[in-house]
């Protein structure tokens, strides 16, 4: 017979902890990457068509819209690679206890930040 | 199926207010979840206005207060009240741990106790566990050796013993598969980290002759892999084990076996 009982409340009244957001993170900048880069595919097929295209994306690109385009591709791809570090540790069975793991994660968020103005400032300073 | 929000019969509606009644300046309010099975309603949430100063001091005290005090007609399991049995696991305060053990103090603002997350509720607290003990049996949990007829002891190494602590002290209150949202979504068929760490505790231990057939049992794309290290499970054991790195061990035993 199947149960009609009520189901107990779950992520409704759950309280988040760093290594449950990062890990959330981890996936959602995941496929978030998988979209930019098929994004980025397209530009970059665009360009053979002609100059046109080139402009446009140029123009795109030096838009308010299109700097918080670039900010969040950085912050996306920097998050996941350092996550994905952290991930390949507990692979090899290192940073499982409570307090490495919820450091490791606090670290992922700090430095996804820090590595995020670096590489913005570099692109901006040098390209 | 990841199913974010609850069922139409699983909403949970505004219940009774119970105001305090001693005079007492020291209050907090304490809102529990309520369902009964005999009425056909939603589940609601009451809320107990509680007299602070002539209560002790955990969550399980508060608990037996309302009940002994207030209103005698709210459920929950509970036994030892020392933190061995495992049976007055529930959500407080958004985390999953034992009533006994958890100190209302740590808590701020008002207490919210709700059943352990996404089972199917029996009555107020009380949540069945029915598929996870299953699940547990499913492991098979004893100790499997040819060796039944010697009458002598079955020695065990100081090191080889010493790779079973942190993992006999599981009490299967099932704080750490309750508060795991794989478990949440896929509990029918992912085994949850309670019962990886008891597959572990018998994988691990050198007196076990079945190592290879139970490492094959859980290799499985649902029953182990559904695990993806969100830490939820280590995060909320209220005997400080550590679940998450269990199942990282059998994972790594696979790889490299």
């Amino acid at each position: 017979m199947e149960n009609k009982n009520p189901l107990s409340p779950h992520i409704q009244i759950y309280s988040w902890h760093i290594s449950s957001l990062v890990s959330i993170g981890h996936r959602i900048t995941g496929v978030i990457n998988i979209i930019i880069l098929t994004i980025v595919m397209f530009w970059i097929g665009s360009l053979l068509i002609g100059e046109n295209f080139y402009q446009t994306i140029f123009n795109f690109l030096n838009s308010f819209f299109g700097k918080f385009f670039i900010i969040g591709t950085i912050w996306s791809f920097t998050f996941h690679s350092l996550s994905e570090l952290r991930h390949l540790f507990w692979d090899l069975g290192y940073g499982f206890e409570l307090k490495t793991a919820n450091l490791t994660g606090a670290l992922v968020i700090i430095f996804s930040i820090v590595f995020t103005v670096i590489i913005y400032l570099i692109g901006r300073v040098f390209f | 199926m990841v199913q974010i929000s609850l069922p139409q019969n699983s909403k949970i509606e505004k219940g009774k207010y119970y105001k305090d009644k001693t005079g007492s300046k020291n209050l907090r309010k304490v809102n529990i979840y309520r369902w009964d099975p005999s009425t056909g309603e939603n589940p609601r949430i009451d809320t107990y206005e509680v007299d602070m100063d002539n209560c002790p001091s955990k969550v399980l005290d508060l608990l037996n207060k309302i009940k002994n005090e207030i209103d005698s007609s709210i459920s929950y399991r509970r036994s030892c009240a020392h933190g061995v049995c495992g049976s007055c696991a529930m959500n407080m305060d958004g985390k999953n741990g034992l009533a006994c053990t958890k100190p209302h103090s740590e808590i701020k603002g008002d207490i919210n106790i709700y059943p352990l997350p996404h089972l199917r509720v029996q009555k107020d607290l009380i949540g069945d566990l029915s598929t996870l003990y299953k699940q547990y049996a499913s492991v098979e949990p004893w100790l499997k050796n040819s060796n039944t007829k010697s009458e002598k002891e079955n020695f065990q190494s100081k090191e080889d013993r010493a790779k079973l602590d942190g993992l006999y002290e599981c009490i299967m209150c099932a704080c750490c598969s309750t508060s795991c949202p794989s478990y949440w979504w896929n509990g029918d068929k992912y085994l949850g980290p309670a019962v990886l760490l008891q597959a572990y505790r018998w994988i691990i231990d050198s007196r076990d002759e079945e190592r290879k057939e139970r490492l094959k049992k859980v290799a499985d794309e649902l029953k182990l892999y559904r695990c993806h290290t969100i830490m939820n499970c280590t995060n909320a054991c209220p005997k400080g084990l550590n679940p998450a790195k269990a199942i990282a061990s059998i994972k790594k035993m696979l790889a490299t076996s």
